[in-house]
């Protein structure tokens, strides 16, 4: 009796942690369902048209059709006297109790001036089928008319580039018929590549960034590698005030340094060249970066050192060939965030950099957003340009991401 | 000649190390240290970069505190945003980890999903949150009318401009998930099982041992994040055209302190704003280190 008791309450303990487990599960899905939204929104809307974009309930799927759509039979919306007008256009207009109805050319008006209609009543017909007519324009875009016989207009749709139609000029078409497939908007990244608001193109910010980065990214390498060696192998009097001092430099808002710093460069005549954002990372690249490879140079064994020294390599030769290849990993680890930092930097590059010929993609992101305040799809576009090196080089070095987090996060 | 002797030796590795140290030094001096003292000194004078500077003693601070509004502005949305988004992004982040630690065949890729965001802050996500935050176009007030709640304004309201921000820097909680995870996985599984076998429920086991075993990690962590907290400026910045706006109400320290050194070229009166930052920052850093020994625990780092 005791010993069924006994199995049973396992067995609830484990139905219990069974069920807490699959609402964890459930929990963490919904979650990253939710993180991982604004990114595929991003790619989703800088494939859409301008008109796709501004659509609710969004759509998630950039491809849409348009299809044949008007109604026969036009209906007053009001009751009152018909009261008839036409626009310079051509068009007519029916008044009916300050309601103005527009009738395309090629419908056929059933009621007369000044006669009295009910609401409801159908006022106009328009024709059963028409006459697809395309007009193409020098910038690729497309204008499809649905004519009547006479050429007379019924519908128009203005068309962007990147499409499919599914009929052709001098086809006969009745309300319903598929005409067009949009598809996804390729050209957007086109567009948002060489804007046409903008001086300069993102082959020049996609350089400078590179080359920024280059240089950054090999400055702190450098720097922080080597003064990481002196900070973990060398016994000097103030090792480990100066190690305090550097640690705690990363609490040192860059504000308070960012004024005189600025002024410095502007007496060097360096304002507007890379320099700024380059020959910092020389100087010590960054106390997380030296905090970072001075716990990998712990974990190596002095013996080593040891016995490279016996075997009669200076120090130079101990950092270089022995220690250096053992660090790999960290170095990567290193040089990944580096390029993140670079990469997204944002505040350096607005003070430093005026002309647009030397902006980044981050700065040339952020003018493009002022001049193209409205277009979603082409902001997206620029936006998933500027991102994808960095989701690539995450995809392939996210081992070192997280390492690099768990060694400094931890250890300290 | 062969053998040196013994304090020959160390002072000549002392001299060696003194060298390999150099660049960090030289930066120290250059990019920091003296920045640091310069910026004090900017702090009490007048400066344009035309005219030479002007001692004007404490005349920005008393100008600061007493008759500039858009200072108090700043200094109170950057402590709004701060006294929201730092705790809600340490639970938010220890949750994440917490679900991250589970031992499920996708929690790979979900750690991934989760990381993503944190590296890719910046001017582009600042653009997709606008787009997300669109009043009548947006993906956020679409969700929260399929509940029947009409979304506010977002960026154009300024009550709930700061909010957005707030919900745009949960968006990267992922950054400091890792951290918390490497903590969750360093904590040691005797423990649990210890915890186990005296009839600890999972409630239990979370309050008396995963809290009190990360705590040097939610320490360093909280720390750090009210220092960047503090220095919000890139996401203001691009979501307001460096304005800060609508009326101030997204104007932050950093964004003020960038408005008057590099706009209206007041490098003084920008000093000393940033030297406000710094002591608020070091205010609570210390406060911090004062309070850590109450609630931080330390056992596990005397295992080593």
């Amino acid at each position: 009796m005791d010993e069924t008791k006994k199995i049973s309450f396992w067995e609830s303990k484990k139905k219990q942690n069974f069920i807490i487990s699959g609402i964890l599960y459930v929990i963490a899905w919904a979650g990253a369902l939710i993180f991982v939204v604004p990114l595929v929104w991003m790619i989703v809307t800088s494939l859409k048209t301008p008109e796709e974009i501004f659509t609710i309930p969004p759509k998630w799927i950039p491809i849409s059709t348009i299809t044949l759509n008007y109604d026969l039979n036009i209906k007053s919306q009001r009751d009152g006297i018909a009261e008839f007008s036409k626009r310079d256009d051509g068009t007519r207009i029916i008044t009916i109790d300050n309601f103005h109805h527009v009738i395309p050319e090629s419908a056929t008006v059933l009621v007369k001036k000044r006669t009295k209609i009910t609401k409801g009543q159908v006022i106009a017909t328009m024709p059963k089928q028409g006459i697809v007519k395309i007009i193409e324009h020098d910038d690729k875009t497309k204008i499809l008319q649905v004519v009547d016989e006479n050429g007379a207009l019924i519908k128009q749709y203005q068309l962007p580039e990147n499409i499919k139609l599914f009929v052709k000029d001098g086809d006969i078409v009745k309300p319903g018929t598929k005409l067009v497939r949009i598809n996804p908007q390729w050209q957007n990244y086109v567009k948002a590549w060489a804007p046409e608001a903008l001086d300069e193109t993102f082959n020049r910010y996609l350089l400078n960034t590179i080359i920024i980065t280059v240089f950054g990214i090999t400055g702190v390498l450098l720097s922080s590698t080597i003064v990481a060696y002196a900070f973990a192998r060398f016994r000097f009097p103030g090792r480990d005030v100066l190690f305090l001092i550097m640690i705690s430099t990363m609490m040192i808002p860059v504000q308070v340094t960012m004024i005189p710093t600025f002024i410095l460069f502007k007496y060097l005549g360096w304002i507007d060249t890379f320099a700024p954002l380059i020959v910092p990372t020389y100087f010590g690249g960054g106390a997380f970066n030296i905090f970072l490879m001075r716990q990998f140079f712990m974990t190596i064994p002095y013996e080593l050192d040891d016995a490279a020294k016996i075997d009669g390599c200076n120090y130079f030769q101990i950092f270089s060939i022995i220690l250096l290849p053992l660090v790999k990993p960290a170095l990567a680890t290193v040089a990944i965030f580096g390029f993140v930092y670079n990469w997204n930097d944002f505040l350096n590059p607005l003070i430093y950099l005026n002309s647009t010929s030397n902006y980044t993609l981050a700065l040339g992101l952020q003018t493009f957003t002022t001049m193209y305040g409205t277009d979603y799809n082409l902001m997206m576009a620029a936006s998933t340009i500027v991102l994808l090196p960095i989701l690539i080089v995450f995809f392939f070095g996210q081992r070192y991401f997280i390492e690099g987090v768990a060694t400094s996060g931890l250890k300290g | 000649m062969e053998k040196k002797s013994k304090i020959s030796m160390s002072t000549h590795e002392a001299i060696w190390g003194y060298v390999f140290l150099l660049p960090w030094i030289l930066g120290m001096i250059f990019f920091v240290g003296g920045p640091i003292i310069a910026s004090l000194i900017l702090s009490f004078c007048e400066w344009d970069l035309i005219q030479p500077p002007k001692f004007v003693g404490l005349d920005n601070f008393i100008k600061m505190f007493t008759s500039d509004k858009r200072f108090w502005a700043s200094l109170y949305n950057t402590f709004y945003y701060t006294v929201f988004s730092v705790p809600l992004g340490i639970i938010g982040s220890i949750a994440v980890a917490l679900l991250m630690n589970q031992k499920w065949k996708t929690v790979r890729l979900l750690r991934t999903i989760y990381y993503l965001p944190s590296v890719t802050a910046g001017v582009a996500s600042a653009i997709i949150w606008m787009w997300l935050l669109n009043p009548d176009f947006g993906l956020v007030n679409y969700a929260l009318s399929l509940f029947g709640i009409k979304g506010p304004l977002w960026l154009a309201d300024e009550t709930w401009s700061k909010p957005a921000l707030i919900i745009m820097s949960l968006w990267g909680v992922g950054g400091n998930m890792i951290i918390y995870l490497a903590g969750l996985q360093g904590i040691p599984q005797q423990l649990y099982e210890a915890a186990e076998i005296d009839g600890a429920g999972l409630w239990g086991k979370f309050r008396h041992i995963t809290i009190p075993m990360l705590t040097p990690v939610i320490f360093f962590n909280l720390i750090m994040s009210i220092v960047w907290s503090f220095q919000i400026f890139t996401q203001v910045y691009v979501m307001t055209g460096g304005q800060g706006g609508p009326s101030d109400s997204t104007l932050v320290l950093v964004l003020y302190i960038y408005q008057h050194a590099f706009k209206f070229h007041n490098m003084g009166y920008a000093s000393a704003l940033a030297w406000v930052l710094f002591i608020i920052i070091l205010i609570f850093t210390l406060l911090q280190f004062k309070l850590a020994g109450g609630w931080v625990h330390y056992e596990g780092e005397l295992k080593k």
